[in-house]
């Protein structure tokens, strides 16, 4: 490098840390003096935010887990509206079979980002949003046991999604990667011909690696907060369904996402500093079983805590306990475990011994049963059961349908002679799609529906949240089904071209994945505007838990703190007689 | 810094180091793979520095300059080891560069900056 750059560098450098260390100083001592209460809107001034300062500052230094929770919330939603933008660029070039609208490269710069995206800045962090605000709270916790770590935990999220998207932006000379979210290497490696040598992917590497230690840290947090915060009445029998996931979740990303990070940096090592791991020698599928070995327990870590939200959402709209609820969580701890034990079904047609191949095959297939005792618990629940067809409900038990065509097709995947006729095909999308967009993200959408209350004080509108669900639901189904009859007929995964005869099968799902961008819009407009001036919840009690005796922590918390915000003056003073009347009902 | 943690009321909400302990990370890590001084060494600065100051503010600590120093140490070590042992010279100044800043600012502090902070 030039010697002017090299100065260039430094003093920007050095200024950039003055500034630093001067807003600091400004920030501790505004600290240590008198803290500006109440940033927060009315209610949430009442509880517990004497030090918390205001505006924009309070979110940046916050290490209050509920303001944390609320900062994954929007990260995730935003990487989420990101993500589905990209793909229906994709969706779009992919509605006739030559090159139109896109190049091919920019299909598969999109293609590679969309899944990054969706894995690591959506489905985690949204996990994290609902763990964060909800775990200390169902537990009885004052607060997650480690604030502070939990707060670099999310800070860690932008400036790596900021490094995964770095091809996108106007840098000179960085182009996007285009190795698909598997980053298989040669390909990945930048050897060969290639443009992939670019320091786009070593950004994009870079980025990952980020989001993986602060998953990390998060689940550090989690299984010390579970472990060690909960309150005098919450013990293990009585623990709920949604932090036993969240502790099992917790527990596979500290054996899985490590080794990422190492398999990363091994990558990088090899890309930058000439080590021979996955090329210039070394072994090409080495990559692939470190990548699965983290890969697999993946996808158990994102779609198990969102069962949990289910498992706890459901019963709450049946009238009823979830059904079973010891083998619920004797389940997700089976899957735990054998989640560890299947990773070469990726690897089944990469030629590995067959004597390997069919252990794992009967592991991938064993791990279908404790699936399946989670669905039938789900549908036993609902059985008999008084149910209520609300939002978080409808999204429910469309996670239950959605999980049951991805759960069986998965089975079939398990199974050697099919995975090899079916393996890189759209099938394997199809599968997939089910259950991260059918199941994880309708779970994340029941989620949101049923707290929305809780966290906005207002009260979205139904009529759009259930057309918001059947556009969903329809637009799902005919997305992922189209997709997995092109599996059948031979269409390979990953192209941004296709031989004629699939078009039409290709434009069905097109269209499905419109119909989902405008159930999308509905429920963005539903959010926005309810969220500003959507009708103020009458009681604490919204859903009426209290009638069943299914009424969870988190809904007491939020009454008491909406009875201390009414005490300090705060609006609406019949809500508190709603509220207070319905105590006398069964505990 | 004389907060209470175990009363929920008391529990301190904010603390500005976080942030930048992760913003230290990313910027680190970007220069030392490229291969940026000036970057690896600010980052490095960034990221131990703020660690220093939230151990200092969580009150494991009564001032920020011993973990300072024991940073700056653990740096001198990592980039004498990349310096010799893995031959990667510039990468290891970097590292021992941003150690040595690390040490003159705990020396500094420890010297010069009068405590007159409330004990806890
Ligand atoms: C019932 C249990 C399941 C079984 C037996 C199963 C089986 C399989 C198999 C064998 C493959 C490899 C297909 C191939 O590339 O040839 C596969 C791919 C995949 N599965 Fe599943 N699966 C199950 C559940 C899940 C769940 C719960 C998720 C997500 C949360 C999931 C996400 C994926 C993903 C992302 C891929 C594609 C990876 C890629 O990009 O190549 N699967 N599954
Ligand atoms: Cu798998």
């Amino acid at each position: 490098m030039e010697i002017t750059e090299q100065i260039a560098l430094t003093v920007l450098m050095g200024l950039f840390l003055v500034g630093i260390a001067a807003w600091l100083a400004r920030v501790e001592n505004w600290r240590t003096y008198s803290p500006v209460g109440g940033g927060a809107t009315g209610g949430e001034a009442a509880y517990g935010s004497e030090e918390k300062p205001s505006g924009l500052i309070r979110w940046l230094t916050t290490v209050d887990h509920k303001d944390i929770g609320m900062l994954y919330g929007a990260f995730a939603i935003f990487a989420f509206v990101a993500g589905g933008l990209m793909v229906i660029v994709m969706r779009a070039e992919l509605m006739d079979p030559g090159m139109t609208l896109i190049s091919n490269t920019f299909y598969n710069s999109l293609l590679t980002s969309h899944g990054i995206t969706m894995l690591f800045l959506f489905a985690t962090p949204i996990i994290g949003a609902f763990a964060n605000y909800f775990i200390p709270l169902l537990i009885g916790a004052d607060d997650m046991a480690f604030p502070r770590i939990n707060a670099i935990a999310f800070w860690l999220l932008p400036p790596g999604a900021l490094l995964i998207w770095a091809g996108f932006l106007p840098i000179p000379e960085v182009i996007p990667a285009q190795t698909g979210w598997t980053m298989y290497t040669p390909l990945s490696a930048g050897v060969g011909s290639g443009n992939q040598a670019n320091a786009g992917v070593d950004l994009m590497l870079l980025g990952l690696h980020l989001t993986g230690v602060s998953a990390t840290m998060g689940a550090i947090n989690f299984v010390a907060t579970i472990f060690t915060e909960r309150g005098e009445n919450v013990s293990w029998a009585n623990l709920d369904i949604f932090s036993w996931t969240m502790l099992t979740q917790s527990g596979l990303i500290i054996f899985a996402f490590p080794l990422l990070g190492s398999a990363i940096v091994m990558l990088l090592l090899d890309r930058n500093l000439g080590t021979a791991f996955f090329v210039n020698g070394g072994s090409p599928i080495l990559w692939q079983h470190l990548f699965w070995f983290f890969g697999h327990p993946e996808v158990y870590i994102i779609v198990l805590p969102p069962m949990g939200l289910v498992s706890l959402i459901l019963p709450r709209f049946s009238g009823r306990r979830l059904f079973g609820f010891k083998f619920v969580v004797y389940s997700t701890l089976a899957i735990g475990v054998l989640s560890f034990g299947v990773w070469a079904h990726h690897m089944f047609a990469t030629g590995i011994d067959p004597r390997l191949r069919a252990s794992f095959m009967a592991i991938s297939l064993a791990i279908a049963i404790p699936s399946a005792v989670k669905t039938f618990n789900w549908i036993t629940t609902m059985w008999n059961g008084r149910l209520r067809l609300t939002a978080p409900m409808l999204f429910s038990i469309g996670f239950v349908q959605n999980f049951i065509i991805g759960g069986v097709t998965g089975v079939f995947l398990a199974s050697i002679p099919i995975d090899l006729l079916l393996h890189d095909t759209y099938y394997v999308v199809g599968h997939f799609h089910y259950i991260v967009m059918g199941a994880i993200t309708f779970a994340g959408m029941a989620g949101l529906y049923y707290w929305f209350p809780l966290f906005t004080g207002r009260m979205y509108q139904r009529r759009l949240a259930k057309i918001h669900f059947w556009l969903w639901l329809v637009g799902s189904n005919v997305t992922f089904l189209a997709m997995v009859l092109l599996g059948y007929g031979g269409m390979p995964r990953r192209y941004a071209t296709y031989l004629p005869q699939f078009a039409t099968l290709h434009q069905i799902a097109s269209l499905g994945a419109f119909v989902m961008l405008a159930g999308g819009l509905v429920w963005t407009y539903n959010f926005v505007v309810s969220w500003l001036e959507g009708p103020h919840v009458e009681d604490a009690d919204p859903w009426n838990l209290k009638e069943n005796g299914l009424r969870t922590n988190e809904w007491a918390w939020f009454e008491q703190k909406r009875e201390t915000a009414i005490t300090d003056g705060g609006e609406e003073s019949e809500t508190v007689t709603d509220g207070g009347e319905k105590v006398t009902d069964e505990e | 810094m004389d907060d209470n943690p175990g009363l929920s009321e008391q529990y301190r909400t904010a603390s500005p180091w976080p942030l930048f302990v992760a913003l230290g990370i990313p910027v680190s890590e970007i220069g030392l793979l490229f291969d940026l001084f000036p970057i690896a060494v600010g980052g490095l600065v960034l990221f131990c520095g703020s660690i220093a100051g939230m151990i200092d503010e969580v009150g494991y600590v009564e001032a920020p300059w011993r973990p300072l120093g024991a940073l700056a140490v653990l740096c001198l070590a990592v980039g004498a080891v990349l310096f010799v042992a893995v031959s990667q010279p510039t990468r290891g100044a970097a590292v021992i560069v941003a150690g040595a800043l690390l040490l003159t600012g705990g020396v500094a502090g420890r010297l010069f900056v009068r405590d007159d902070a409330v004990p806890v």
